[in-house]
């Protein structure tokens, strides 16, 4: 990737946004209300990547990069970057002229001090982001130097607001981050500053008269609002109460029909980042799925189409792989693999168990088996409920279980006790942060959720994520990807079903909210309200 | 032949045990009209009623709507049935220890009663299904749990009443246990508003389970009424057919219930038969 050409290319959006020919058509000013669904526990993202501490948080930190829509990385804090011939050396080059909301001054130091002190320590993925970093040098307050024990070129894509945000040493340093103030009292270097949060009600944040992009953030204020029943917050949407509500605040059928109304908008755009994909593990160590026949015959049978079509109203992309098809984007993705059709193959399904010699009894039954199906909503059992049906004509008796959420965990990611389980990962920006989780034998990790639940465990496959990870060259990282995709469609101990598709509702009032690849997870410094 | 007589003399409960019998029928022919299984994904998605051989329409898989009713009528009295049931069992046991040996016992008895009555019966039930996990039996057991105290309350008061009574004391004076007397004199004489108070039971049963199917702690693999609604809420917008026929289904199952219930009412207790 040509970083100096980007580079300029921001320096020239700025410019542009300065020039008296854009100021018209952006409006400065404004309160932007939204949803934030539900109430954040904290807003700790460095501690947390629970989903509504990311629509608040990055709007009050910075990242060392952004990255725009089409996953390429934009400079934030670090104004570039270079990686050592090895690979094994990796240099920032701060943005000087920086401050803290409380005015105190950003330095290399706090870089240092956010990824050793905090990120790999205490932050969910931070450690597996960040595993190869074995010091951090400053030379001197805007250059700090990561020096890694392997190559990392992933480490490049884990550096967003949302993902590892620039915590300031001076109001952390000596204390516990899992108990400091500034969990909810945050103090970030990010366009808008925290100045209230109603427990119940909303968080306000304002504008940083001081932020380092000049003429930057066009909005005056934004609050976050928590309205916890999902009627209430279409009737918000439709009255203009709210303007922005993402991640499934206004229900997919709700969003359907705002979308044919006049004044409101649903967009797909802002999750490429996040990547989300729903699919189906198997226990691969107890029949019947020990069997990879079994596994292929289940992800030939289904009719992903089906799925997206009627259950998630028509938004999602049938899975073809084990990566989604927004890694081609950096070129990482297999397309035309086998035992992965759009809407389901019933007679090559039956032709796999048949010729692994997997026979129907008297009854015509081949197998019964239990379906787990995570917990998060009717969705997922009208999913588990289809699954049962189309499984039916292929021999193959189902069980439907639905548990609470902790029992569900439990059952999946430390008893094991489970045959087929329906859920749904966030992918991420770099298969070895979202996707070598699922397959790595050292990802089979008992008690820690979301994992290697299937157990799946092959060396072959296990070299190949250990080369995809350390490989810098673009090319051969391509191919590797390529072999562990043709590998894992044949093996199967995951099927994926579909990329699920999020919806974001939004008011026509509300410009430029989503320039940013993070989408709801992302700073709204451009974002506009025109009346 | 003077019960019928009396139960006849009132229409609206006549009118809710065709009611009834009706709904019995369907569940007992379900799987002659409708041999798929209920669940069975069988056609066009959302049709509206009358369209593409769906007499009651589709739901968002493309479930039939009428097969669904058929079979959810099984679900539905099977559940109100056996719940009651148990229920019963269980108060009249606890209820006639109660009433009948009195003093220490009764106080016990009681305050365990009592202390069932004062959780809601609802909120009760949805912990107990819960905490067992979503299935045809512990649904029957949560809401035997919550029902039996009503049961219990009833059955002391009537034995209560009936223990000094001649009769009684003429079977102590020749010998009688106490098993014998509870079970052989004083339960016969009772029995009239057990009946009514069980065929009440029985609809309150069948609401209990509709909302915990339409809160999702239906038993997943078996049809019934209230998964058909819950399914259904979210599109009541654009598929009103979905969740308005199970639900009317539930409203003439009960409707019909409470009638004949009345109308036992009417027929037995014996200070009401010369009302017409």
């Amino acid at each position: 990737m040509n970083f100096k050409a980007l580079l300029m290319g921001a320096t020239w959006a700025i410019g542009l946004a300065l020039s008296p020919i854009t100021a018209i058509a952006q409006n400065s000013g404004g309160n932007l209300v939204y949803l934030v669904q539900p109430e954040p526990p904290s807003l700790a993202s460095f501690l947390s990547t629970s989903g509504p501490i990311g629509l608040v948080a990055p709007k009050i930190y910075d990242g060392l990069f952004d990255y725009d829509t089409d996953l390429q990385i934009v400079p934030s804090l670090a104004e570039s970057y270079e990686v050592s011939e090895d690979g094994k050396t990796v240099t920032f080059k701060l943005r000087q002229g920086v401050v803290w909301h409380d005015g105190a001054p950003f330095t290399s130091a706090d870089v240092a001090f956010t990824v050793m002190d905090v990120l790999k320590q205490v932050h969910p993925r931070g450690p597996n982001s960040f595993r190869e970093v074995t010091s951090i040098d400053t030379p001197d307050d805007y250059t700090a130097v990561f020096n890694l024990e392997n190559p990392a070129p992933y480490m490049l894509r884990a550096l967003s607001v949302y993902e590892s945000p620039m915590v300031p040493k001076h109001l952390l340093e000596g204390q516990d981050p899992r108990n400091s103030d500034l969990a909810t009292n945050p103090v970030g270097t990010g366009p808008f500053r925290f100045v209230e949060w109603r427990k119940g009600q909303y968080i306000r944040l304002d504008k940083n008269e001081n932020y380092w992009k000049p003429g930057l953030p066009l909005l005056d204020r934004i609050v976050g609002r928590f309205i916890p029943d999902a009627s209430t917050r279409t009737a918000a949407m439709e009255n203009g109460e709210v303007m922005y509500g993402a991640y499934g605040a206004i229900p997919n059928i709700d969003a359907v029909r705002l979308r044919e109304m006049d004044g409101f908008s649903v967009t797909t755009d802002g999750y490429a980042m996040i990547n989300p994909m729903a699919l189906i593990e198997f226990n691969t160590t107890k029949p019947p799925f020990d069997n990879p026949a079994m596994r292929r015959a289940v992800s030939l049978v289904m009719d992903r189409q089906f799925l997206i079509d009627n259950i998630w109203f028509g938004y999602g992309k049938p899975a073809t792989s084990a990566l989604s098809s927004n890694f081609d984007k950096v070129g990482l993705y297999r397309s035309g693999l086998p035992n992965y059709p759009a809407t389901g193959d019933l007679e090559a399904a039956i032709k796999e168990l048949d010729d692994a010699g997997i026979m129907p009894d008297a009854d015509g039954v081949r197998a019964s088996i239990t379906l787990d199906l995570i917990p998060y909503g009717e969705d997922w059992r009208r999913a588990g409920e289809y699954m049962k049906q189309a499984m039916k004509p292929l021999g193959i008796e189902v069980e439907l279980r639905y548990e609470d959420v902790p029992t569900w965990l439990n059952r999946i990611y430390a008893e094991y006790d489970f045959e087929m389980n329906v859920n749904y990962f966030y992918q991420l920006p770099d298969p070895v942060l979202g996707v070598h989780r699922h397959y790595g034998t050292d990802q089979i990790r008992q008690g820690t959720h979301f994992v290697n639940s299937s157990r799946y465990s092959n060396p072959e496959l296990d070299a190949l994520l250990a080369a995809g990870a350390q490989e810098p060259d673009a090319t051969k990282r391509a191919e590797i990807y390529g072999e562990i995709q043709e590998i894992l469609a044949t093996d199967m101990p995951v099927a994926n079903l579909f990329e699920m598709e999020f919806l974001t509702v939004y008011n026509d009032k509300l410009a430029d909210h989503a320039t940013s690849a993070m989408g709801a997870y992302g700073p709204f410094e451009n974002a506009s309200i025109t009346e | 032949m003077a019960f019928w007589r009396l139960f006849a003399r009132n229409r609206s409960a006549v009118m809710g045990m065709i009611i009834l019998i009706l709904i019995f029928l369907m569940a007992i022919s379900a799987p002659l009209f409708f041999p798929a299984d209920p669940f069975s994904l069988a056609g066009q998605s959302m049709s509206p009623p009358g369209e593409n051989g769906f007499l009651l329409g589709s739901d968002s898989l493309g479930r039939d709507v009428a097969a669904g009713i058929a079979h959810g009528a099984k679900t539905s009295l099977l559940i109100g049935l056996l719940a009651t049931l148990v229920a019963v069992f269980i108060g009249v046991i606890m209820g006639a220890l109660a009433g009948y040996y009195g003093g220490i016992v009764d106080n016990l008895l009681m305050r365990t009663t009592e202390m069932f009555q004062t959780i809601p019966s609802f909120l009760f039930a949805i912990l107990l299904v819960a905490i067992m996990k979503p299935s045809i039996e512990s649904i029957v057991i949560a809401i035997a749990v919550v029902s039996w105290p009503a049961v219990a309350r009833l059955v002391r008061g009537e034995f209560l009443s009936l223990r000094n009574r001649e009769f009684v004391l003429a079977c102590h004076t020749l010998g009688m246990g106490d098993v014998r007397i509870m079970l052989g004199e004083i339960l016969p004489n009772c029995l009239s508003p057990i009946i009514v108070i069980g065929s009440l039971m029985v609809a309150t049963a069948i609401l209990i389970e509709s909302g915990l199917a339409f809160l999702g702690l239906g038993d997943p693999n078996i049809m019934s009424w209230g998964f058909q609604i819950g399914a259904g809420r979210t599109l009541l917008r654009s598929a009103w057919w979905v969740c308005t026929f199970p639900g009317i289904a539930i409203l003439l199952t009960v409707l019909a219930i409470n009638l004949v219930g009345e109308g036992l009412n009417d027929a037995l207790n014996p200070r009401l038969r010369d009302r017409s």
